[in-house]
């Protein structure tokens, strides 16, 4: 089994028409045994800007304390929030660093960009390959039932509510596939002025 | 003796407080050759004079005015050597910048990254402040900017500044000749304008250095076009 | 036949019992009239560790998921049996199928659960059932539930060590009242009063055991049961889908009730705080 499935997870990101979403499963397990059902998986990095980092839990943290502290220093030093394409530079940047002994996770980011508010999205394998493709990414133990999910469900300029329900309708049913993901999920909708943010109810099993 | 006491480390303060090293630093600065910068609506323009000891001189082939990126060009007055350290220094860390971020580097940035190698060589040991100042001139998406870096490793930003040689006059000069709304062509003019006003000898093409950024980036302007501002000023 | 002898391959591989039933030579591959005789690993030594096919010629590990995760569950009390089972069934990570049965009539008096490889368990139950039909036409009685789960701790013995994979409960009424039997791959055979078999069923014991009597009534019997398998599927990843509970009695095997997961997810999340977060 890969060291990447030991804690199983299933995240997703989705471009809409002026808003994106991302969401992520709850669950936290130890391979086949389920440790914990209310485990986010998402964190927010800045006011438009989201980035779920599925994987191998104890680099998640690692990860995510490392791209904090890097996000905050460049905001004190340039005095500006950072952008989701810069952001994502600093993540892939981070993770090639570790080229020989990589950190176990599969960043996604989601966004919208600082003044044009135009949206964006964003994943990486585990070294930091960049892909921003125009519709949707995915990562986790449910990756390729993700992708099933998205490929029949996503359509261009989707509006939020359209979004939330695509998006949802894509993640649940993905990790009904998947043994070691599930157990609840988290939406957020990010939107020009607002964010929402949902927890759904899934299958418990 | 007096303040020679103190400058046999650059690191030590004199008792009044001054690190003279840096002092004379300065002094080799106001000895340079004049550079101008002003900051105009639309884009900044730096110019320098860059003078020729003898007629067997190749001109144009040594640059004052450098590219630093695409968007961002730099100039000094003082010590030609350090100044292309410092011009290397700024490229690299340019393209680390483009590198770990994946966007140019905004102007402050540069210039604050820039300053701190300035600042470190005020404190380090077995080595000497700068003989340099920069301008710097920068294009960030839709404002120029403009900035100073001193051998201390103070930096400012400026609307218009002039250093080196009679930098004084030639800032008295700018004082009156400044507007908020000039455009960058008539900046331009100015510049020449300001470096004229000090010039000993017949100001040519050939030894007056003009680079200009706007939202084209920063070029530094060929001799044909520099002629072409000479010949509106009488 | 001469590159096999050169090769140093025993004309018997096919199976084991083909140089003596149809004479030497014949390449018999026929489960249709032997379901004992299944076609053995073309190798010298069909036993050696290799018949597992977990690594390749290098020593790198052959992915060969099959069906695995299960919680199975059966206790004897004073009406009879109870068996209970979900139906996930997944190849690794991936969810096959979440409407697998896992509990098989083998007729009316005896039924088995499986565990592990589902292609093993169904296969020799329906082997099983066979026999079973066969004793009670040659003998005009019911075979016991003690001989028949023999009989599959028999047939599972003779291929012991080919990497065969089960873990089966028989539970069967007979002359001698209720009883429940464990039979796996490895040969062993026991009797007891309460199993549960599979990855979940370290989980589905915690419920079982602080609840199991042997003078539980019926509905507390059934509850007992399907909370255990239910408890189970929360916190096995590998097993869920739809919870199953079987009712042996002296009239035969009954279903009591076939739930989905969510539904008892819904009934029980209030009993317990911890759940409903």
């Amino acid at each position: 089994m890969s060291i990447l499935a030991y804690n199983g997870s299933a995240v997703i990101a989705m471009k809409g028409k002026d808003c994106v979403a991302i969401a992520s499963d709850l669950r936290f397990g130890i391979q086949g045994q389920t440790v914990s059902t209310n485990f986010e998986k998402i964190f927010e990095m800045g006011p438009h800007l989201y980035i779920g980092l599925p994987g191998l839990t104890t680099d998640t943290f690692t990860v995510l304390n490392k791209l904090k502290f890097r996000a905050n220093m460049f905001e004190l030093k340039e005095d500006r929030k950072i952008a989701p394409d810069v952001f994502l530079s600093m993540v892939s940047n981070l993770l090639y660093e570790r080229r020989f002994g990589p950190f176990f996770v599969e960043p996604i980011i989601a966004g919208l960009k600082p003044k044009t508010f135009e949206p964006f999205i964003a994943s990486m394998d585990l070294l930091g390959c960049p892909n921003k493709p125009e519709d949707f990414v995915v990562a986790g133990t449910a990756s390729e039932q993700l992708y099933g999910m998205c490929e029949a469900l996503w359509e261009p300029d989707l509006s939020p509510e359209d979004l939330f329900e695509t998006i949802s309708q894509a993640l649940v049913n993905a990790c009904d596939r998947d043994a070691l993901s599930g157990w609840g999920a988290s939406v957020y909708i990010i939107e020009k002025d607002k964010v929402t943010h949902r927890r759904i109810k899934t299958r418990m099993d | 003796m007096g303040s020679e006491r103190y400058s046999f480390s650059l690191t030590t303060f004199s008792p009044s407080g001054k690190l003279v090293q840096i002092e004379y630093a300065l002094a080799a600065v106001a000895a340079g050759a004049p550079s101008i910068g002003i900051r105009a609506s639309n884009g900044v323009v730096l110019a320098t004079e860059n003078k020729y000891k003898s007629i067997l001189y190749e001109e144009h082939t040594i640059q004052k005015v450098e590219m630093i990126t695409k968007h961002i060009g730099m100039v000094y007055s003082g010590m030609g050597p350090d100044y292309r350290l410092l011009v290397k220094r700024a490229r690299k860390m340019a393209q680390q910048y483009q590198l770990v971020y994946g966007e140019p580097i905004p102007t402050a940035q540069l210039v604050q990254r820039v300053a701190m190698v300035m600042q470190e060589y005020t404190q380090s040991g077995g080595v000497r402040p700068f003989g340099v100042s920069l301008l710097i001139a920068g294009w960030d998406g839709d404002k120029p900017s403009l900035f100073q870096c001193d051998p201390s490793g103070a930096y400012f930003a400026w609307k218009a500044t002039a250093m080196g040689k009679n930098f004084v006059t030639g800032k008295t000069f700018l004082e009156k000749r400044y507007s908020e709304t000039l455009e960058l062509d008539d900046a331009v003019h100015t510049a020449i304008l300001t470096l004229k006003e000090n010039f000993e000898g017949q100001m040519t093409s050939d030894n007056i250095e003009v680079g200009v950024c706007d939202d084209q980036g920063f070029r530094v302007l060929d001799p044909t076009t520099v002629k072409d501002y000479l010949a509106n000023i009488p | 036949m001469a590159l096999e002898a050169l090769l140093g391959v025993k004309e018997s591989f096919v199976h084991p019992f083909a140089a003596e039933e149809e004479g030497k030579g014949d390449f018999v591959i026929n489960s249709f009239n032997n379901q004992l005789q299944l076609s053995l690993p073309p190798l010298a030594n069909p036993l050696s560790s290799r018949t597992n096919f977990e690594s390749e010629e290098c020593g790198r590990k052959i992915k060969i998921n099959f069906d695995h995760g299960t919680t199975t569950l059966g206790f004897v009390y004073k009406n009879g049996v109870i068996l209970a089972v979900d139906s996930r069934a997944t190849g690794g990570q991936y969810i096959g199928s979440q409407s697998m049965k896992k509990i098989i009539e083998i007729h009316k008096y005896l039924v088995g659960t499986m565990a592990g490889g589902a292609a093993d368990c169904v296969y020799w139950d329906r082997v099983l059932a066979k026999q079973c039909r066969l004793y009670e036409l040659r003998n005009k009685s019911r075979i016991s539930t003690a001989a028949a789960s023999k009989l599959m701790a028999n047939m599972a013995f003779s291929y012991k060590g080919m990497g065969l994979s089960m873990g089966m409960m028989i539970a069967g009424y007979d002359k001698n009242g209720p009883s429940l039997y464990y039979v796996d791959s490895e040969g062993q055979r026991t009797k007891g009063k309460v199993y549960s078999v599979g990855s979940g069923s370290v989980y589905a014991f915690g419920v079982l055991d602080s609840g199991y009597s042997f003078d539980l009534e019926d509905n507390d019997a059934y509850e007992l049961a399907r909370r255990s398998i239910y408890h189970a599927t929360y916190r096995d990843s590998y097993s869920g889908g739809i919870i199953r509970v079987y009712h042996m009695k002296s009239t035969g095997w009954e279903v009591i009730s076939q739930q989905d997961c969510l539904e008892l997810y819904h009934k029980y999340k209030d009993d317990k705080p911890l759940l409903s977060q």
